[in-house]
């Protein structure tokens, strides 16, 4: 398997607001230039509801999915497939835990998984035997090895 | 953080089938772009094309050989796309931090 990425930090405000500011109100912090459209006034919206879609709508109406909600459980975790930018066929697993600290801020823990799924250039890397390759995602190696 | 203005982004360069096939095909070892449009379904200028995109995400590089220019896999190129996927997260987590702790409620 491929070693998800893991990022974590600390919010200085509640779960609660944590969730609602990741999940309602994408749309006034997710940097434009990670958006397919590239415009400063897209809408981002995450439909609240697992099975939810995930999109980009443009200032012409435009929609651009993202993604879909996998998992929907305000203020604790969100999980979510992402394939922005890319087919449904290579999307990703993102999961998002918001744990509440005592002093009331929120450690929030990204775990973006899944990269198994682009298993045929996993395979062509193997395949390659590069030397140089070896120090360079050991687990994408592994992960399409056990496919093989 | 913001990525270099020239970079693209590993992950759209290998969100399309016939880029995959080629980053297969220059696996296996170097070759031309007529080499590679031998193999595929697709016309020669349509194989520079998505060179092109390898090249900008740092996947693929081109060597003259002689009279021959030939493509190969970049070894840093996973490297770079992960690279490439942090940039984005820690970019992604510094707004939303900046902009949920601006507007979080007033506690009386």
């Amino acid at each position: 398997m491929i070693e998800p990425l893991r990022i974590s930090f600390v919010v200085r405000c509640d779960p609660d607001h944590a969730f609602d500011t990741w999940t309602g109100r994408a749309s006034s912090w997710w940097p434009p230039e990670h958006t397919v459209s590239h415009e400063r006034n897209a809408r981002i919206v995450f439909e609240p509801r697992a099975g939810g879609r995930i999109f980009e709508r443009t200032a012409a109406g435009t929609e651009i999915d993202w993604g879909q909600i996998v998992e929907w459980d305000p203020p604790r975790r969100l999980r979510y497939v992402w394939h922005i930018a890319t087919d449904p066929m290579n999307a990703t697993d993102v999961e998002i835990v918001f744990r509440g600290l005592p002093d009331s801020s929120t450690r929030v823990e990204i775990e973006h998984g899944g990269w198994d799924r682009l298993g045929d250039v996993g395979q062509a890397w193997r395949e390659a035997n590069h030397a140089g390759w070896d120090g360079i995602l050991p687990s994408y190696r592994a992960g399409a090895e056990l496919r093989s | 953080m913001k990525l270099k203005a020239n970079k693209g982004d590993p992950f759209d360069a290998l969100g399309n089938r016939y880029r995959r096939e080629i980053v297969e095909l220059l696996a296996h070892k170097p070759r031309s772009v007529q080499e590679i449009a031998d193999r595929l379904p697709i016309s020669r200028p349509a194989v520079s094309r998505h060179l092109r995109v390898l090249n900008k995400a740092g996947l693929v590089s081109d060597e003259q050989l002689g009279t021959r220019r030939v493509y190969r896999l970049e070894e840093q190129g996973a490297e770079a796309a992960r690279r490439y996927l942090e940039d984005v997260w820690s970019n992604v987590s510094v707004r939303f931090k900046l902009f949920a702790e601006n507007t979080r409620p007033r506690k009386h």
